[in-house]
Parts: C-alpha cells; sequence; structure tokens
C-alpha cells in the first residue's frame, strides 16, 4: 500500500549543495564588489569619474578598497613595466579567493602604443588571468562603467573562472612569468 | 630685485673666469650651459654650489653613437639667482667613467645609478652605484644607449597577441563597380531613360 505522507525531498549531494551555496554567495557577491586599484598607467584617470558622481560606481554596488586581501577585483589599469608586473603577482596571490581581474585599456592586451618597448609587457594574461578587458586608448567612463558590468554578468553566468584557472593552470603562468621576469621574488633594497 | 640678464653675466663670469670653457650657450635669459672639461667637472660644480647653486635639478646623459661619446649634463638651480646652468662634459662613450658628484650634491646618489643603468656609465666615489635602481634583473646593453634596439628585446622577452585577419582585400577587377553601374542603368530604364 502506497504511503500517502509526505514524501521528503530528495537528499542533495554535496556538489549539489555546494554549487546552490555558491550561488547565493555569487548573489552577495556581485552586488558588493570591491575593488583594488593598481593605477600605474594613464587610464586610471578614468577612475575618478567612475568613482564619484558622474557615473557613481557605488550605484553598481562597487566600493575601492585599499589592501588586496579584502578585495575581490583586482583592477589593472593601463600598462605594466616587468617591474610592476612583479608587484602585482605578489598582489593577486595575495587577493583571498574568488578573485577578478579586470584590464583597463589596450595596453594589458597587446601592450598598446608600448608594444615596442623594453620595460612593458604586451599580454597580461599570459602571466596571470584576465577576466575582463575593457578596451580602448584611453577606454571613455561608460565602458569603463560597462566593463564591471560585464563582469557582474560573467559571475552571474559562473564564467568568471580565472582564478580557478591560475589554480589548475599554474604551471604554465609561471613559466610565462620566469619567461618574461627572470624571478619573481622581488629584491630590492626595501625589502632586504 | 636683480636683473635676469645681469644673472647670467655674473655665472658666465663666474665659469670662464676660473676654468677653460669649450663652449658656452646662453639659452634664454633663465638658462644657460658651458661645456667643460671632465677633468674640471668636479670643481665647476664646487664653485657652482659656493655660488648658490645649491640644488641639483638634474643628472643625466646623452649618447652620441656617431662621435662615440657620452655626454653627462648636470642641471643646477639658484633660488637666490634664477638661473639654471647647464654643465655638460663629454666622456669616452667604450669605457665611461665619471667621478661621483655625491661628495659636492649627496642627491646625485640615486641619479648616478640611473645613469649607470640606463647609459652604462660608472660611477667611481659612488659606493652603490652598480645596485638595481629602476630596471630590475636587467639582462641586456643600457637600454638607453642608441643602438639599443627595444622592438628586438620586447620581441624575444615578451609574447606578443596574434591576430586573425578577419577582412579580405577586394580583388583587383572590381565586380561590385560593375554590378552596381549595371543597377544603376537598370534602374534608369525603369524610369524610362536618362534624366535630360
Amino acid at each position: 500500500m502506497k504511503s500517502t505522507k509526505f514524501t521528503p525531498a530528495r537528499k542533495l549531494s554535496k556538489e549539489e549543495i555546494d554549487r546552490k551555496w555558491w550561488e547565493i554567495g555569487d548573489y552577495f557577491r556581485r552586488n558588493s564588489l570591491w575593488m583594488l586599484m593598481y593605477c600605474t598607467g594613464c587610464c586610471a584617470i578614468e577612475l575618478p569619474p567612475a568613482m564619484t558622481s558622474a557615473y557613481d560606481m557605488e550605484r553598481l554596488g562597487m566600493g575601492p578598497m585599499a589592501t588586496p586581501r579584502q578585495a575581490d577585483i583586482l583592477l589593472i589599469s593601463g600598462y605594466l613595466s616587468v617591474k610592476s608586473l612583479r608587484r602585482v603577482i605578489y598582489t593577486y596571490e595575495q587577493m583571498s579567493e574568488p578573485k577578478y581581474v579586470v584590464g583597463l585599456g589596450s595596453c594589458p592586451i597587446n601592450g598598446g602604443i608600448y608594444h615596442d618597448s623594453h620595460a612593458v609587457i604586451n599580454q597580461l594574461d599570459q602571466y596571470i588571468p584576465v577576466d575582463t578587458y575593457v578596451s580602448g586608448c584611453m577606454p571613455n567612463t561608460e565602458s569603463v562603467m560597462n566593463g564591471f558590468v560585464d563582469l557582474m554578468e560573467q559571475i552571474k553566468n559562473k564564467t568568471a573562472k580565472g582564478w580557478i584557472k591560475y589554480k589548475e593552470n599554474n604551471e604554465w603562468y609561471k613559466s610565462n612569468q620566469m619567461a618574461a621576469l627572470g624571478e619573481v621574488i622581488i629584491h630590492d633594497e626595501f625589502h632586504e | 630685485m636683480m636683473n635676469s640678464m645681469s644673472n647670467i653675466e655674473y655665472v658666465k663670469g663666474l665659469i670662464e673666469k676660473g676654468f677653460k670653457v669649450l663652449e658656452t650657450d646662453v639659452i634664454d635669459q633663465y638658462q644657460v650651459s658651458f661645456v667643460v672639461k671632465q677633468a674640471d667637472v668636479l670643481q665647476v660644480l664646487v664653485t657652482l654650489k659656493n655660488a648658490g647653486w645649491k640644488q641639483m635639478s638634474y643628472l643625466s646623459a646623452i649618447d652620441w653613437p656617431d662621435e662615440t661619446k657620452i655626454e653627462m649634463v648636470y642641471i643646477l638651480m639658484n633660488w637666490e639667482r634664477a638661473v639654471h646652468v647647464q654643465i655638460r662634459s663629454k666622456i669616452d662613450r667604450n669605457d665611461p667613467v665619471m667621478p661621483s658628484i655625491i661628495t659636492v650634491y649627496p642627491g646625485a646618489k640615486y641619479y648616478e645609478r640611473e645613469c649607470h643603468e640606463f647609459f652604462g656609465v660608472k660611477f667611481p666615489g659612488n659606493p652603490d652605484y652598480e645596485k638595481q635602481l629602476i630596471l630590475e634583473m636587467w639582462d641586456d646593453m643600457p637600454p638607453l644607449r642608441k643602438d639599443f634596439d627595444p622592438q628586438a628585446y620586447s620581441d624575444r622577452k615578451f609574447t606578443k597577441r596574434e591576430y586573425n585577419q578577419d577582412y579580405k582585400i577586394l580583388s583587383e577587377d572590381n565586380k561590385l563597380k560593375e554590378k552596381r553601374e549595371a543597377r544603376k542603368e537598370r534602374a534608369q530604364s525603369l524610369k524610362g531613360g536618362p534624366k535630360a
């Protein structure tokens, strides 16, 4: 005889529970992004209007953060010299997961106007994974804001997986870093 | 209030009286440049510092590969007499050695380190002129020398992004143009012949 009692829901597997928690986490995370800005390039001039009342990043739930440990996004604005790439790798590895990288301007994409410089790297995604690029030299503030919205969409669609790629392909990234930098460890008189 | 031209005259008198000046160039009323011999540089700087040129604004070098010379440039500023003085001196390019001036201007320490990195000039007297300052773990010739090829270095060192060519060049015999002409004629014939 069939029971008339209410059948309890099927017990979820660990992966399914994890996935649900991640979805909940991503929902809250994408609406409250804290951004660490690595402003060594000239594209950084687009950030004050993006942050302040003109475009007001905060209506997207984004805020600036001063330290890598509490930030979700690492924003690379403009060209990266070999010297600052070492610091960027340090910073990126210090950030807690999940972490996302936004590259601003054409220099992180293909070197931009510094493609033939002895000091500037040409492709940022060879060294750290980049989730969103905002192209342009320099991009206007609308496209910067669009880039942030794109990143939120990517988090929603679970395609912002740069940090997982970095873990999975760590050897490939490390070998690229070694080829360009020689050594990632920073040796200067202020660290000795 | 001192007249700016008399400031130029003052510094010209000061340098040209005491040292053998190879070339003097009054650039404008606030700038004057002297080319002196390498052996005189330190003494010229001491004289100028005693006369009030207390601020060393800049120290750098210029590469002249055709003459196989490197020209050192020291720019000094006096806040009492508003004149920038440039002291220039050409040294050998193949083995560039310039005595350090940190005994006169201690702030030159970092300029000399920079100059050593970018031009390969040696500065005996500066205890750590060979330490790296801006370039880290540099493995090539000094990069601001004229015969350094930054494009080749960049190609060798950094990966380049490769792009697919997503457009195609139209053929020489431009069929589209013929088609356009034919379409125009057809349209006119429908309207009843070309317009008068």
